[in-house]
């Protein structure tokens, strides 16, 4: 007999279906809500500099390298996924380093492709996102994204409870958290998806518990995330050769199997292959010295293989020698004769940070600095003694799993120790290891929670003298020391270090000022919106390349030098127009068809001592920048005076020939010929201007000293004249845009 | 609710509740926490003194613990509280403490950088394991450290941070005292601890080093006389009193060939204790005050 759709025994058995759901467990529904619960903390707390950007409606981007990343995402969405790479040569573009454009087509697509791929799907479902508002909040989603990943490696490696650990601490450390909050649009996001995701997959394809078939499977997907990050970051020979080091690790503990051959084979064929597919990768990265040893432990795992038939120990011996041999002949000779290609500079300072001084350039980055243990304590907190636990349990039982774990947290730990940026890889690491730590102390109480105490009497005579109440003391105590180290940290005044990680504005939205205030600082936002208006995208402006991107990107105007910083002889050249009186520095403007001239300014209220308020020049500006501007621009003297650009007697050799620091106060003293400097002209006159203006007038604000007008550059726009005195706690930004006379200097030099 | 063990220097060794250390622990954490939201201590230079203490005996409870319940191996023992030195050196290093020593005699020692990352760690690491070595008597582990701790917050300004936790220590003397607690290890290494730690904090140092001689000499022997006759110390109970027949420890020292009942040996320790923290206290005074 046929059932019809509504017969009795199909409501009773869709009730008993609901009533199963009774049957889930009361630890999984637990485990699930705090899993959900971990990765609502870790996007909301990613999104909180919103709060800044909400005023204005949509969101920016952090920091100057997102907005690069933001214009390829920007030309997929228009033309399409490839069109910044084929067909030959490539998307140039010339808004940037003006006059030869920036090549495009030198990027990695991981990001800007996944952003513009997830955007049209999201399109389809009718959201109508601004396409920069998306990619700001793709951050904290794929940094959330991350931390679910971490729960699956955890769980992998020893259960749910670790992998919930590890996700609270991956959500909560500063490290990534900064790396991950809205608007950093940048390459740590598909590195650390691309890694955490190759991770759990090369992992499971190498367990032989599972089918040849799923493990074949793992290996093709661990070779896409692979290769989703030699495509995303070029951090990614640390990858490469980690993933390396734990193969290795494995022959030489003789846990070798074929199916380490094979997951190895097809994730690092596939991988490359796909890679390499990228012009800006090439095959050129297979002969890189990071990533020969794949290849070299290739051959030394067909060997394992051909060893596990039974051959006696001589031939095996002198094979075993004449291979290893050749390979390092070969890589030598290869080596010497140059065939090898070199990794770039900035990555073998990571492995000998010492080398760092002998390059100014790299080490003068922030970022780039090598971290105290001071700063990692202060970000990790005393998080580090579940850390070294952790290493004490994970030594203690050296599974494949943990041999990984125990290499990766090495190698990452000291990377991490050596450039300040890569505690961003160490992250993961931490969190695995100290989830390990915590569970590993609690996992005996938990024991003897669920134990008869009689039992523990009899088995173990250690236990004899603690009753249950004691575990659940110790738990407590675990507790608290994870309170102490995860929200109310003595090194940060009692504030979860998460905290003031995140909740701080946008750089462009605070006007690149190190402040927090209530209401977004919109100086440099005002300035943007004004060259969007205004000026003609064609039009060339000069500046400082720390702000390239800010004007050729959400400005819209032609630069000549940003971020990218392909072009060092033109950042000299930059240097030599800041630095050189007008009537050297207009010829060279005039040879980069320079129309406009931009200047960012910081200014402090000060009092003199009879009280008057006093204008002075602050720190966060170009006043802090300009040294770097002399000493680039003099490291090439010989150039400029050769070049006819200048004479002899006027170029200089470094910021000393521009006066000197007070030998008190450490303020800078301009001598006369600083005073006839570009930079100094445009920074006192904005400053002069400034103090004439009518907020500044009417707190009776006066400049520190008068301010000297430019002859030949005209004011086109100075941002933040109307800004009170005291808005920001007494700094004024002052962003000033002059537009060049051409006419009246060609005039004047003329006759 | 607490284990018992049996009290060894009584008649019938009785079964006495052990470990309530815990309620120290406990209570101080509460109390340090409460001084750091009242805002009563408020952070210096950006670094909570208060939770920073808390942090150090907290992990100095927590130790005690895992010794209580798993027999932690000495050398784990005396390395582990290491890990507590980190926050006591970043504190430190932020405030700028004076990295130098007074000591009677010797006179001021400079240590410069050395004071933050061998000398902090130093103090922390020798402390603690000598605090937690002198005990086995009613009174002995909780009235002496008492002493020292009220010799510290005499000289310190912000003595507030200990006046909860030294009267809850207070309480927890007096009945181990009597013979009717013991705070077992979770207890000597969370004072050990707060010393350590308090100490460094309010930049006490040589006061601690001063009052801290008699467990320096203790541990000493002890040690000595493991490394060189490979015996522990013992003392003899012969139902009313206690002597032993050897010089391996401060306890044995006072007993050696001498009947003396528990409380007369607690006492005589007490106020050995007690002469070098009034020491301690009346040379350090003037160096403060003035």
């Amino acid at each position: 007999m046929e059932e019809t759709a509504l017969s009795n025994s199909r409501i009773t058995s869709g009730f008993k279906s609901i009533g199963s759901l009774r049957n889930i467990s009361r630890t999984s529904v637990l485990c699930y809500s705090a899993l959900i619960l971990i990765l609502l903390i870790a996007f909301s707390i990613r999104i909180l500099p919103l709060r800044w950007e909400i005023p204005s409606g949509t969101s920016r981007l952090n920091e100057f390298d997102p907005y690069y990343q933001y214009s390829l995402t920007e030309k997929m969405v228009e033309d399409g996924l490839l069109s910044p790479y084929f067909p030959d040569p490539g998307w140039r573009n010339n808004q940037l380093w003006y006059p030869d454009g920036l090549d495009m087509s030198k990027s990695l697509p991981s990001l800007p492709m996944t952003a513009a791929v997830l955007y049209r799907i999201v399109a389809v479902f009718g959201f109508n996102l601004d396409l920069m508002t998306f990619c700001a909040m793709l951050a904290p989603v794929l940094g959330a994204f991350a931390c679910l990943l971490l729960y699956f490696i955890g769980k992998d490696m020893g259960g749910k409870t670790i992998g919930l650990f590890a996700a609270l601490f991956l959500a909560l450390l500063p490290s990534f958290l900064q790396r991950s909050s809205v608007g950093f649009f940048d390459s740590e996001l598909p590195g650390m998806i691309g890694l955490l995701l190759f991770i759990f997959t090369f992992l499971r394809s190498i367990d032989s518990k599972r089918s040849l078939f799923s493990s074949i499977l793992y290996s093709l997907v661990s070779a896409v995330s692979l290769a989703f990050f030699i495509l995303g970051w070029g951090a990614a020979y640390f990858l490469i050769s980690l993933a390396v080091i734990f193969v290795f690790a494995l022959v030489l503990l003789k846990r070798y199997n074929t199916r380490l051959l094979i997951s190895y084979s097809i994730t690092f064929g596939f991988a490359l292959f796909i890679a390499t597919k990228w012009p800006y990768i090439s095959l050129n990265y297979l002969i890189s010295v990071a990533v020969l040893p794949v290849v070299a432990l290739f051959i030394l795992l067909c060997l394992a293989e051909a060893f596990q038939n039974k051959i006696s120990l001589k031939p095996k011996l002198y094979i075993t020698i004449a291979i290893i041999s050749a390979i390092i002949v070969g890589i030598l000779a290869a080596w010497q004769l140059g065939y090898l290609a070199q990794v770039a500079g900035k990555f073998l300072t990571v492995l000998f940070p010492t080398t760092r001084a002998n390059s100014p350039l790299i080490e003068s980055v922030a970022e780039h600095r090598i971290s105290t243990w001071a700063y990692i304590y202060y970000e990790l907190g005393l998080g580090v003694l579940f850390f070294i636990t952790g290493i004490y349990f994970t030594v203690k039982n050296p599974t494949n799993r943990n041999v990984f774990l125990l290499i990766f947290g090495a190698t990452s730990l000291y990377f991490a120790a050596s450039m300040v940026r890569l505690l961003v890889i160490f992250a993961p690491a931490f969190a695995l290891l100290a989830a390990k730590g915590i569970v590993g102390l609690l996992n005996p109480f938990f024991a003897l929670l669920k134990e008869n105490s009689s039992v523990i009497g009899k088995s173990k005579r250690k236990l004899l003298r603690v009753s249950k109440e004691y575990s659940y003391g110790a738990i407590l105590l675990i507790f608290l020391l994870l309170v102490l180290s995860l929200s109310f940290m003595p090194q940060n005044g009692g504030i979860p270090r998460s905290l003031t990680a995140a909740y701080s504005p946008l750089t462009i939205t605070s006007s690149s000022l190190p402040i927090a205030p209530d209401d977004p600082v919109s100086e440099w936002i005002d300035m943007l919106n004004y060259t969007n208006n205004n000026l003609q995208s064609t039009d060339v402006v000069c500046c400082w390349w720390d702000y390239g991107y800010w004007l050729g990107i959400p400005g819209n105007v032609t630069t000549l030098a940003d971020n990218a910083t392909v072009n060092t002889t033109k950042i000299e050249d930059i240097g030599f127009i800041f630095m050189s009186p007008e009537e050297q520095s207009i010829p060279m403007l005039a040879n980069y068809d320079v129309k406009y001239i931009l200047v960012f300014h910081t200014v402090f209220i000060g009092q003199d001592q009879s009280g008057n308020l006093l204008a002075t020049a602050g720190i966060w500006g170009d006043e802090g920048k300009w040294s770097w501007m002399a000493s680039i621009s003099g490291s090439s003297r010989d150039r400029f005076i050769e070049d006819g650009w200048i004479e002899e007697d006027l170029m200089w050799i470094d910021e000393n020939d521009f006066g000197e620091p007070n030998q008190n106060t450490g303020t800078w003293i301009w001598n006369s010929r600083g005073r006839d400097t570009v930079i100094y002209k445009m920074m006192s006159w904005a400053r002069q201007l400034y103090t004439e203006s009518e907020p500044s007038q009417a707190a009776g604000v006066s400049p520190d000293e008068p301010g000297v007008e430019p002859k030949y550059l005209k004011p086109a726009f100075i941002s933040g004249l109307d800004t009170s005195p005291f808005e920001y706690g007494g700094v004024i930004p002052l962003v000033a845009l002059y537009e060049i006379d051409y006419e009246s200097f060609f005039n004047a030099t003329s006759t | 609710m607490f284990p018992r063990k049996p009290d060894q220097h009584k008649v019938g060794n009785p079964l006495i509740p052990d470990g309530l250390g815990i309620v120290y622990v406990l209570f101080t954490t509460v109390y340090l926490f409460f001084l750091y939201f009242t805002g009563i201590v408020s952070p210096s230079n950006n670094v909570s003194a208060p939770l920073t203490l808390a942090v150090c005996i907290l992990f100095g409870g927590f130790m005690g613990l895992l010794d209580d319940w798993i027999d932690l191996k000495w050398r784990y023992k005396a390395f582990m509280p290491l890990i507590a030195a980190l926050p006591l050196i970043y504190f430190a290093i932020e405030n700028g403490l004076r990295t130098s020593i007074i000591l009677p005699i010797i006179g001021v020692i400079q240590f410069n950088e050395l004071y933050y990352f061998l000398i902090i760690p130093l103090i922390i690491m020798i402390v603690t394991n000598t605090i937690n070595q002198l005990g086995g008597l009613n009174g002995l582990e909780t009235i002496c450290p008492a002493i020292i701790l009220i010799g510290l917050m005499v000289l310190s300004p912000s003595f507030i941070l200990m006046l909860g936790p030294i009267l809850v220590w207070l309480i927890l003397a007096f009945f181990n005292f009597k013979g009717k607690i013991f705070v077992g290890n979770t207890g000597s290494f969370a004072v050990g601890m707060t010393l350590a730690s308090f100490a460094i904090i309010t930049d006490l140092k040589s006061s601690l080093i001063v009052s801290i001689i008699p467990y320096v000499f203790n541990s000493a022997l002890i040690l000595l006389s493991i490394f060189i006759v490979q015996k522990r110390p013992r003392v003899i109970f012969n139902g009313k009193k206690l002597h032993s027949e050897h010089r391996r420890s401060l306890v044995t020292l006072v007993t050696y060939h001498r009947y003396l009942t528990e409380k007369q040996v607690v006492m005589i320790i007490s106020l050995i204790i007690g002469i070098f923290t009034i020491f301690s206290v009346l040379y350090l005074y003037p160096l403060i005050v003035f």
